[in-house]
C-alpha cells in the first residue's frame, strides 16, 4: 500500500473577496522507500504541500477538499493529538534552514535527547549511546565530542547532518525534506543529499523531496512532481519527466537552467511571473497560459485536463505534442575582451582578520593569501568557491569597503590599494558593486526612481526632473516598467529588486561591475532572465564584471574566465571552458563532481568525505 | 481583503492604543494652549469666602466652582487647566531636547562604531549610573530653581535612553548593504547618516519621544512638588499636589484631582507611544502579519 497519497486535495486561502485555491485537486502517490520529488517555482505551492501534511497551514489556509493518506489514515481529518503522535515519529521533517532548525541555547547532546525521550528510547545511558551511533551513522566526525556542542559551533552542513540523523532517529516511515540544501555550499549539497539518499536506503522510508532544481531531482528521486501555481503541471518518473518533458513549463524550465557540459547554450526565458492570488482567483483557463510560448485559443477557456501520455506519465496539458518544439535561443555572440592594458591588476592581495578581543588572546586568521589576476575590458570573470573561501573578502576589498593586509590594487593603471580620499573617488569613477541581497541593498525608504540615480545625488548632478529622465531610461534599460519609478522596493518581486540594484550600480557608468552572488535565493526562470541581461548589457554598454558565485553554472555560462578559490588562495584559473572541461586541480574537480549532471542518465558521483570543510588538498602533481 | 474597521486611516493610526492615546494628549494640549479662553476663573483669583468647595457632584459644591476650590479659594479646574501649560511646555522641550543629544550621539556611534561607539557607550554607562531622581536634584542644586531648568535637568538625565536604544538600531541599520551602497556611489558621510539612516529610525524616535513625554511631565510634578519648578505665581499640578497635600483630611480632592491629571496625561503619552511602537515598527507588525 502506498506511504503517502493525495486525493482531489485542495488548500484554499481566504485572503482575497473569495476563497483561491492555492492547491488545486492534486492527486499523487507516494509508494514505500520511493522519492517523490517535488518541483516548481516559488510561490508553486510545494512547501504549502510538506506543511498540509504537518497540518502547519498559515493563518486563513485551510484544506478545502480531497484528503491525505498516511499509511492509510486522512490527515486532514485526524484528530491533533493522533496526528502529533504521528509526527515526528513516523513522520519526520528536514527543514530548509538547518540552524533556525535547532535550539541556540541547548547542545546538539541535550537536543538528540530530548528528542529521544519523547521517542521513549531506553534510559539515559543508552540514549547517549545511540546519540553517538545516529551520528557516527551521518558521517560526522568524533559524534561524541559533537554532543556537548551548541549549534553556532558547527557549519551550517553539520547541523543539516544532525537534523537528518534526528529525523531518521524514529525510522520514520515518511520524511518531508523542504529545500533541505538550498542554504548550503554545492560540495555540501551533494553529501546531504545523498546522505538522505543512503539514511532513506537502509530503513526503507517514503521521501518528499521539495526543491526547485530540477536537475536535482532529476537525480536523486524517483517520480517528479512539476507544480506550477497550485496545479499538477507534470507528473511522472523522474528520468522520463527530465529526459522527455510534456508540460511546455517544465520544458521551459529546463532551458532556462544554464547546462554544465557540451557547447553553451542560450537561456531561455520565462517572461512575467507566476499569477498571484488574486490573478488565480479571476483565471478560467491553464494557469500557465499567460507565459506559456506555445499556447493556443483553447487554452484560457477551461482548465486543461491532466493527460495520460505514457504509463505513469501525465501532464495537464492539451497540446504536449507542441512542447518538443520549445528549443532554446541561440548562445550570446562572444565579445572578445579587448587584451589591452588591464582595467584592473590584483597582485598578491591578502586580507587577515584579527579574531578574539584583547591584546594576547586574538587569532589571526588569513581570509585571503596571495591573489593574483587581471581583469581586461569587456571581461567578465567568475570566482568560484564555497562559502568561507574568501571570495566576497575579494569582493569587499575591491570596493574598498575592506581594507587589504597586503598586496596591491590597480584601477587603470593606478594604484588605489591605500583608500585616501583621491584614490577612493579614482575607484568610484570606475567601479561599482552589486550586492548579494537586494533586499537589504535597497533602502525601503527610497522610491525606485531615487535609488537608481542615487550616484546623480552623490554628486549633485542635475535637477530633479533630469535625474527623474536618468531614472526613467535606466529604468527601462534593465527591463522594468515606466511605473516602477515610483514604486518602492518592498513592492517588487526579488527579481527586479536584483534588476535595481544592477541599475543603480551602472547608473554611474561604471568600467567594472563587482558582482556578489547575485542570482543566489532567485527562481531559475528569474536568473535566466538576470544573466541575460547582463550580457545584453555588456553587448549595448560596454563593462567588465567580476562576478563571485557559488553556482557553477552561472558562471560557466556567463564568464569568459573563472578563479577557483579554496580557503583564500585562487587553486585553479583559466578560461572557463577550459578549466570547466579539464580540471587539473583536486579542489576544482570536486566542486565539478558535485553539481548534478545535466543529462539524468549520467550516474552523479559527488565525492563525499566524511567532513565538512576539511577536505583534503593535494597539490596537482 | 476582509474590511477592517478604521481602514480609512493610513495604517500607523489603525490602532485602537494610537486613538486613545492622540485622543488624550490632544485634549490636554488644547487645554495648555487655550487655556485663558477654556478656564472659567482666574488660576490665581482668590475666594476667601468659599475655601476647600467640593467638586460640583458632592454634597456642598458650587456650580461656579466645578471642581472646588483649594485652601485659596481658586478654582480647581482653572488651576488644572492652567498647569497643563507647563506640563505640556516641559514634555515637549525636555523630550526634544533631550532626543536631539542623544540621537546624534546614538547616530555617530552606531555609524562610525570602533573607538567612538566605545567612548560614547561608556558615557552612557557612568551617566546611566547615578539613580536619575538624585542626578536631576543634584542639577537643580547647581543650576537654580525654575522652569528653564527644569527642562535643562530632564535633557540632562534622559539623553541617554535615546542614546542607548538608538545606537543599537542604528548599529542594525548601518550593516545593511544600502548604507555600503551609499558610500560606495559617493555619498559623504554626513549624507549618508541622514539620508540612509535617519528616515529609518524616524518610527523609533517618535515612539521614543511619545515616551520620554510622560516621563517629563512626571519628572516635573516631582520638582515643582518640592518646590524647584516654576514660582507660586503661575499654577503646576506639582505644586497643587503639594499644596493639597497638607489639607488632606479636609479636601481630599484637592489632592486627588491634579494626581489624576497627572496619571493621565502619563497614560496618554504612554499608551500612544506603545501603539506607534506597535504600528510604526516593522519588526512587531511583521510578527502580526
Amino acid at each position: 500500500m502506498d506511504m503517502l497519497i493525495a486525493r482531489n486535495l485542495s488548500v484554499s486561502a481566504a485572503l482575497a473577496e473569495r476563497p483561491v485555491n492555492v492547491i488545486e485537486n492534486l492527486d499523487f502517490s507516494l509508494a514505500p522507500g520511493r522519492i517523490l520529488g517535488l518541483v516548481g517555482e516559488s510561490g508553486a505551492g510545494k512547501s504549502m504541500i510538506g506543511r498540509t501534511v504537518a497540518q502547519l497551514l498559515p493563518p486563513l489556509f485551510s484544506v478545502s477538499q480531497g484528503e491525505l493518506l498516511f499509511d492509510g489514515q486522512n490527515l486532514v481529518t485526524m484528530p491533533a493529538d493522533a496526528r502529533r503522535e504521528l509526527l515526528g515519529r513516523d513522520i519526520a521533517f528536514v527543514p530548509q534552514e538547518p540552524m533556525s532548525g535547532l535550539n541556540p541555547v541547548l547542545t546538539i547532546g541535550q537536543q538528540i535527547d530530548e528528542h529521544l525521550a519523547r521517542l521513549q528510547v531506553g534510559n539515559r545511558r543508552t540514549r547517549h549511546d545511540r546519540a553517538v551511533a545516529m551520528l557516527d551513522a551521518v558521517h560526522l566526525p568524533r559524534p561524541a565530542e559533537l554532543l556537548s556542542k551548541y549549534p553556532h559551533q558547527l557549519s551550517g552542513g553539520m547541523c543539516q547532518r544532525v537534523l537528518i540523523a534526528m529525523a531518521f532517529a524514529s525510522r520514520p516511515k515518511l520524511l518531508v525534506a523542504d529545500e533541505p540544501t538550498t542554504a548550503l555550499d554545492v560540495t555540501i549539497q551533494a553529501r546531504i543529499v545523498q546522505l538522505i539518499a543512503e539514511m532513506q536506503r537502509i530503513d526503507g522510508t517514503s521521501v518528499l523531496f521539495i526543491t526547485h532544481d530540477l536537475r536535482l531531482a532529476a537525480q536523486i528521486c524517483d517520480e517528479i512532481l512539476v507544480l506550477y501555481a497550485g496545479r499538477v503541471a507534470e507528473y511522472g518518473p523522474a528520468r522520463e519527466v527530465f529526459a522527455r518533458p510534456r508540460h511546455p513549463y517544465t520544458r521551459c524550465l529546463q532551458l532556462s537552467n544554464p547546462v554544465m557540459s557540451g557547447a553553451n547554450r542560450g537561456l531561455y526565458t520565462l517572461p512575467e511571473r507566476m499569477p498571484g492570488l488574486q490573478a488565480l482567483s479571476e483565471m478560467t483557463g491553464c494557469a500557465f497560459a499567460s507565459r506559456c510560448p506555445v499556447v493556443r485559443e483553447d487554452c484560457t477557456t477551461t482548465p486543461p485536463p491532466l493527460v495520460s501520455l505514457a504509463p505513469a506519465h501525465r501532464a495537464a496539458c492539451r497540446h504536449s505534442e507542441a512542447t518538443p518544439g520549445i528549443v532554446a535561443p541561440q548562445p550570446p555572440v562572444e565579445t572578445a575582451p579587448s587584451a589591452a592594458a588591464p582595467l584592473l591588476s590584483v597582485s598578491n592581495l591578502g586580507k587577515t582578520f584579527r579574531v578574539g578581543r584583547g591584546f594576547f588572546q586574538h587569532e589571526d586568521v588569513a581570509a585571503v593569501k596571495s591573489v593574483n589576476f587581471d581583469l581586461n575590458d569587456n571581461e567578465f570573470i567568475g570566482i568560484v568557491g564555497e562559502s568561507g573561501s574568501g571570495k566576497s573578502t575579494v569582493a569587499r576589498m575591491l570596493c574598498g569597503l575592506e581594507t587589504p593586509t597586503s598586496g596591491t590594487i590597480a584601477v587603470s593603471g593606478r594604484d588605489v590599494t591605500q583608500g585616501d580620499t583621491a584614490a577612493r573617488r579614482h575607484l568610484r569613477s570606475y567601479v561599482q558593486m552589486v550586492f548579494q541581497d537586494p533586499q537589504s541593498a535597497l533602502n525601503p525608504r527610497r522610491r525606485v526612481g531615487s535609488i537608481v540615480t542615487q550616484s546623480l545625488e552623490a554628486t549633485g548632478t542635475g535637477n530633479h526632473a533630469a535625474r527623474l529622465a536618468r531614472a526613467q531610461a535606466l529604468i527601462a534599460e534593465i527591463g522594468l516598467p515606466p511605473e516602477a519609478a515610483f514604486r518602492f522596493p518592498p513592492q517588487l518581486s526579488g527579481g527586479q529588486r536584483q534588476r535595481v540594484n544592477i541599475a543603480r550600480a551602472l547608473c554611474a557608468e561604471p568600467r567594472i561591475l563587482i558582482a556578489d552572488e547575485i542570482v543566489s535565493g532567485l527562481d531559475v526562470s528569474v536568473q535566466a532572465q538576470l544573466l541575460n541581461l547582463l550580457l545584453r548589457l555588456r553587448r549595448e554598454r560596454g563593462f567588465a564584471m567580476l562576478l563571485i558565485s557559488h553556482d557553477l553554472s552561472v558562471v560557466r555560462y556567463l564568464c569568459d574566465r573563472v578563479l577557483v578559490m579554496y580557503r583564500g588562495e585562487v587553486v585553479e584559473s583559466g578560461v572557463t571552458a577550459d578549466v570547466f572541461d579539464n580540471p587539473q586541480h583536486s579542489y576544482t574537480k570536486t566542486l565539478l563532481a558535485a553539481v548534478p549532471p545535466d543529462d539524468p542518465a549520467t550516474i552523479w558521483r559527488p565525492k563525499t568525505d566524511s567532513a565538512d570543510g576539511t577536505l583534503p588538498v593535494e597539490d596537482p602533481a | 481583503m476582509p474590511s477592517r474597521p478604521l481602514s480609512f486611516l493610513p495604517t500607523w493610526l489603525r490602532s485602537a492604543r494610537v486613538l486613545i492615546g492622540i485622543a488624550i494628549v490632544s485634549a490636554i494640549a488644547l487645554c495648555a494652549i487655550f487655556a485663558p479662553q477654556i478656564a472659567p476663573h482666574d488660576p490665581n483669583e482668590q475666594n476667601l469666602l468659599s475655601v476647600f468647595l467640593p467638586p460640583v457632584w458632592m454634597q456642598g459644591g458650587d456650580p461656579a466652582f466645578l471642581l472646588g476650590t483649594d485652601s485659596l479659594g481658586r478654582d480647581v479646574l482653572s488651576r488644572l487647566i492652567f498647569g497643563a501649560r507647563v506640563a505640556m511646555l516641559v514634555a515637549v522641550l525636555a523630550s526634544f531636547g533631550a532626543m536631539i543629544i542623544g540621537a546624534t550621539l546614538a547616530y555617530l556611534a552606531g555609524y562610525f562604531g570602533g573607538r567612538i561607539d566605545a567612548l560614547i557607550g561608556r558615557a552612557v554607562d557612568v551617566w546611566m549610573s547615578f539613580p536619575p531622581v538624585i542626578l536631576s536634584l543634584i542639577l537643580m542644586v547647581g543650576l537654580g530653581i525654575g522652569l528653564r531648568n527644569v527642562i535643562l535637568a530632564i535633557v540632562l538625565v534622559d539623553w541617554t535612553r535615546f542614546c542607548r536604544v538608538l545606537r543599537s538600531e542604528v548599529l542594525v541599520i548601518a550593516r545593511k548593504d544600502y548604507v555600503a551602497a551609499a558610500g560606495l556611489l559617493g555619498f559623504s558621510h554626513w549624507r549618508t547618516i541622514t539620508s540612509e539612516i535617519v528616515p529609518a529610525t524616524i518610527p523609533l524616535l517618535i515612539t521614543l519621544m511619545s515616551l520620554e513625554m510622560g516621563v517629563a511631565v512626571i519628572v516635573e510634578a516631582l520638582l515643582s512638588f518640592i518646590g524647584f519648578s516654576v514660582g507660586a505665581q503661575t499654577p503646576a499640578w506639582g505644586q497643587m499636589i503639594a499644596d493639597g497635600r497638607q489639607y488632606i483630611y479636609d479636601s481630599p480632592w484637592n489632592l486627588i484631582l491634579p494626581i489624576l491629571a497627572i496619571f493621565l496625561a502619563v497614560f496618554g503619552f504612554n499608551i500612544l507611544g506603545d501603539g506607534l511602537r506597535r504600528t510604526l515598527d516593522v519588526r512587531v507588525s511583521a510578527q502580526r502579519t
